[in-house]
């Protein structure tokens, strides 16, 4: 009842025309920042960080936290549309998403995406609000074993993502491991495979290396197949899901959301993994898995969901304790701090305006993103019409931003180009470049987290620990088991 | 009437040049940027914003933060070196930088640079968990002996000045501990409050906001005045260990005119004795002092010293041994093995071009990079130190022997497989046409910056993809440079790539 009433003393701070329309904005600026590749959703609220700094601190984090929720939707627009996932976690939303648009069907995809972003961002602030004091302490606890054991299982995906080229998948997903490496070590802080390279110091970047694997790559792909001609889809015809369609997806989207809250929940998983994990695991339980990876509905369900959702699970370490759980919070603290605010467990007794505000808001962005997202789509669908000559030169620009944007570095744009050529020749040959992506959002967590629980415990701590057993045991399982279906699947087919 | 006008025009220029001669010094004449190395929202970044908010009282000059973050700020401060001395640069660094110029070699950075102003100090302190049963540091103390030496601490990255501070705390202390660093401070943080350690290294500031973490000991002269309950290690009966802080300050490089000096001096000078600055850091238990550039340098050159010490004593660092593994550290010879690789994967790929294979040679060749790679990666692992339980080679070179196994089956199964029928290669050459125009923007955006070069790549891509209404084609391009303008430039505050040539004209 004290949340409830709390919660209303929240939205009478949001309802004002200014708090409005910011969020309005916000939502805009979220949604163009996330479908832009290169500008992921921790981007798009650094970018603007600075200029929040002469506003009220309530203000500035209903405009911060509306750019970060719809950023995360926005990344699906560009996935579905032209192949180029516009934020790290839209690369699952890829998967299918593209292969709707390939089918003529975009409408779908990006309805989907859409209606599954706004309900999976609502049930993860739904979670927020309510358990966040609990899901905080347990967040803590969390071990390097149990970290390291939730990276292995993500990296389990693999196994799903590969399908027949599993071979080819895996070694995919080890390059992307073994480039994850180059850089200071994170643990010791000795520089590894820099060759004398500053700009290697960090490694190479995510979002370059995500821009080239996937948008330019399939730039390459299409002018060598030449495949300028634009389908002759007829907007006014486009089909876009109906409510029976949205209503099937009723489980996979909860479940997905509450997943993705989770994962969300533990400071450094986020969105990526969320998506990833989800995706995986709705697949296995489908009832229809074959279709994953062709244009299934639940897929594009699965993945937007949970890497909507995983905003309010990254927002419970920052409000509860003060911690970031992800990039785009670690920046929220900034603004906070700006703003003489100490972000912590006293900030609800001593601040709950801004406390209950950024529920409000939270809630409020959702409803906006749904109504802007729903105008919207019939603007994002025209994307698929642009003819692809005029299209292709212009990904490439886009991308240029993206890349430099990370951390203004040219080095980064050449990084871009070299990882475009790249995935263009590894697609040449079978290779999928997605379980690239997974090994560098993986890698660092999988490793730093291996050493750490083993400089806190030896070797055995993994098995000691119920939870990291646990994990580990079901990461053996679904890595097996979808090799061994495989293999009895081709060797049925060879008898046959 | 025209002996007149020729007076006062005489008289006009003649004060004009007096007017010159009285303002020969006027800086600034143009927008000072202060570069951060972090990104936005840090604490070093909110440092510089509100010292060019303070500052705005006491001049007109106009400042403009620009966030270059990157390798602990070594491209920062590459970027401050490679600009000229004229005083329109200036740098905000914290101690931290120092211990990364030691780490990585760069004692050149030291001397290049004027270490203008130091303007705060935060005192380095342990903080514990109060749920935690050891929760004091007579507790803490007890606690590490019984453990001996297995007691954990955690923080953030290795050889940074918290970790060097925990490796002096135990040095006096006499006791013995591991250190778990964490990818940041907050994650750090966390691990405390979920007990996965017994205490914390940072500054007074990170108890702020949380009522579960307590000062346990602070390397003071005196008690903090907001943390009174704090006790400091001279009180706890540990010596020489009262002075242990980090600071944050400005630098600008060195060669700067003794007039522009004068002028910073004169404005850090202000800008410490500006009550709102006060204010704002006491709230966060910060220092605010002012070291003038002699006493700052003497502090810089300590730092300097104390981190190599510690660095070396960890195995960061390592004195130079004259053998294979340590020649493999010189960036020359690893780059020379680089050249090798790739003209051995060269002559590979003409090897098979000319062979039989030549219709797999895509299949062939993927694999064959991936193990020359491996190769690489491995034989460099050797030169990481290896003191730790689990050192620096260990995860990548898992990654190696997973890597060369399996790529040696899927180039086994290739040789195998039967020849595939040669695809049209007309197709391919435009693939190859459309990459070197790319290359060619790239060099574009290098030199005459997004807006001109795009200007040119736009519609030059569009006409080699086969485009051919001109008209459109010029107004997309336009359209486009508008759009990115408004869009990326205005409203998300993207800063787009200038280019080199543009900013010398500038």
């Amino acid at each position: 009842m004290e949340i409830l009433t709390n919660l209303l003393q929240g939205f009478s701070f949001v309802l004002g025309w200014q708090p409005l329309l910011f969020i309005v904005l916000g939502v805009i600026m979220g949604i163009l920042a996330g479908a832009m590749p290169g500008l992921s959703p921790s981007m798009g609220v650094a970018l603007l960080v600075p200029f929040t700094y002469a506003m009220s601190p309530t203000l500035a984090l209903i405009l911060l936290i509306s750019i970060y929720i719809s950023a995360n939707y926005g990344g699906s627009i560009t996935a579905v549309t032209i192949n180029a996932p516009g934020t790290p976690s839209a690369v699952v939303t890829s998967f299918d998403g593209y292969e709707l648009t390939k089918q003529n069907k975009p409408g779908m995809g990006l309805g989907v995406s859409l209606i599954s972003s706004t309900v999976g961002g609502f049930i993860g602030t739904i979670i927020l609000i309510l358990f966040s004091v609990q899901l905080a302490k347990i967040a803590v606890k969390f071990h390097p074993a149990e970290y390291f054991a939730l990276a292995v299982f993500g990296l389990t995906t693999v196994a799903t993502l590969g399908g027949r080229n599993w071979l080819k998948a895996f070694i995919a997903a080890i390059f992307g491991l073994l480039i994850n490496t180059i850089g200071i070590d994170p643990i010791s802080g000795v520089s590894r495979f820099t060759f004398g390279s500053v700009n290697l110091y960090d490694g190479f970047s995510l979002i370059p290396a995500l821009i080239g694997l996937f948008a330019l790559s399939e730039v390459f792909k299409q002018i060598e197949e030449q495949n300028f001609k634009s389908k002759k889809i007829d907007l006014g015809k486009t089909r876009w899901p109906s409510f029976l369609e949205y209503w099937k997806l009723k489980f996979t989207i909860l479940r997905s959301s509450i997943l993705g809250t989770i994962i969300g929940i533990f400071p450094g998983a986020g969105a990526t993994i969320a998506a990833f994990i989800s995706y995986d695991v709705s697949k296995r339980t489908s009832k229809e898995p074959e279709k994953f990876g062709k244009g299934s509905l639940e897929g594009v369900a699965s993945a937007e969901a949970a890497n909507s959702s995983s905003v309010g699970g990254a927002l419970v370490p920052l409000l509860t304790l003060g911690i970031p759980g992800s990039a785009s919070t670690a920046v929220l603290i900034g603004a906070l701090m700006i703003h003489d605010l100490t972000p912590g467990p006293q900030l609800f007794n001593n601040n709950p305006e801004i406390i209950y505000g950024i529920f409000a808001s939270l809630l409020l962005a959702n409803v906006v993103l749904l109504i802007l997202g729903l105008f919207g789509s019939k603007l994002w669908v025209k994307v698929t019409v642009v003819p692809k000559k005029i299209l292709y030169p212009m990904i490439f620009t886009v991308s240029i931003i993206g890349s430099f944007a990370v951390r203004y570095s040219f080095f980064d744009i050449i990084a871009c180009l070299g990882f475009g050529i790249f995935g263009w020749l590894l697609r040449r040959n079978n290779y999928p470049v997605a379980p690239i992506v997974l090994g560098i959002v993986l890698g660092n967590i999988a490793e730093t987290n291996f050493r750490r629980a083993v400089m806190m415990g030896g070797y055995k701590i993994f098995l000691a620990r119920p939870v990291s057993l646990i994990l580990l045991i079901l990461a053996i399982i679904s890595f097996g088991w979808p090799l061994l279906r495989n293999k009895l699947y081709n060797k049925k087919e060879l008898s046959n | 009437m025209k002996k007149n006008l020729l007076f006062l025009l005489i008289m006009i220029i003649i004060l004009a040049a007096c007017k010159q001669s009285e303002q020969e010094f006027s800086f600034p004449e143009k927008p000072i940027t202060v570069i951060v190395y972090t990104g936005p929202g840090g604490l070093i970044d909110i440092t510089a914003r509100k010292f060019v908010a303070i500052a705005s009282k006491y001049t007109d000059a106009t400042f403009v933060v620009e966030n270059k973050p990157g390798s602990g700020g070594i491209v920062a401060m590459k970027r401050l070196l490679q600009l000229p001395a004229d005083g329109y640069t200036i740098f905000a660094c914290t101690k931290s930088n120092i211990s990364k110029i030691v780490s990585s070699g760069g004692e050149a950075y030291i001397d290049a640079i004027n270490w203008a102003a130091m303007l705060m100090a935060d005192p380095e302190c342990v903080i514990v968990n109060k749920q935690n049963k050891v929760n004091s540091w007579p507790n803490l103390l007890a606690d590490a002996r019984k453990k001996n030496g297995k007691q954990l601490w955690v923080g953030p990255a290795n050889g940074g000045l918290d970790h060097v501070t925990a490796l002096k705390i135990w040095e006096k202390a006499g006791i013995e501990a591991r250190w778990i660093p964490f990818k940041s401070g907050g994650k750090a943080l966390a691990a405390l409050l979920g007990e996965q350690g017994v205490a914390y290294v940072g500054n007074p500031r990170d108890v702020l906001g949380n009522d579960n973490l307590k000062i346990a000991a602070v390397s003071s002269e005196k008690r903090l005045s907001p943390f009174p309950q704090a006790p400091t290690f001279a009180e706890l009966g540990i010596e020489g260990m009262d002075n242990e802080y980090m600071w944050r300050g400005f630098v600008y490089k060195k060669g700067t005119p003794v007039k522009i000096r004068a002028w910073y001096d004169d404005l850090f000078h202000k800008v410490t004795n500006d009550p709102d600055w006060q204010n704002y850091w006491k709230q966060g238990a910060i220092d605010v002092t002012y070291k003038k550039s002699d006493e700052f340098t003497q502090i810089v050159h300590q730092d300097k010293e104390e981190f190599t010490h510690y660095l070396q004593k960890i195995g960061i660092l390592s004195k130079e041994q004259d053998n294979f593994v340590s020649k493999l550290k010189n960036p020359v010879y690893q780059n020379l093995l680089l050249l090798i690789s790739l003209l051995v994967f060269l002559i590979v790929t003409i090897v098979i071009k000319s062979s039989s294979f030549q219709g797999n040679i895509g299949s062939l060749l993927i694999p064959i990079f991936f193990i020359i790679l491996s190769l690489i990666f491995f034989l460099l692992s050797f030169t990481f130190p290896s003191k730790e339980e689990v050192s620096s080679a260990v995860v990548p070179r898992l990654w190696i022997f997973l890597l060369i196994p399996l790529n040696i089956i899927v180039l086994i199964k290739n040789v195998k497989k039967e020849q595939v029928v040669k695809e049209s290669s007309v197709s391919s050459k435009m693939v190859f046409k459309f990459m070197f125009l790319l290359i060619l923007y790239l060099l574009g955006i290098y030199y005459l910056g997004y807006f001109i070069s795009t200007f040119f790549f736009l519609p030059a891509g569009i006409l080699m993809l086969g485009y051919r209404k001109y008209w459109s084609t010029l107004f997309i391009s336009l359209g486009w440079l508008l759009f990115s303008y408004f869009i990326f430039y205005k409203l998300l505050f993207v800063p787009l790539p200038v280019g080199k040539l543009i900013e010398m004209l500038l």
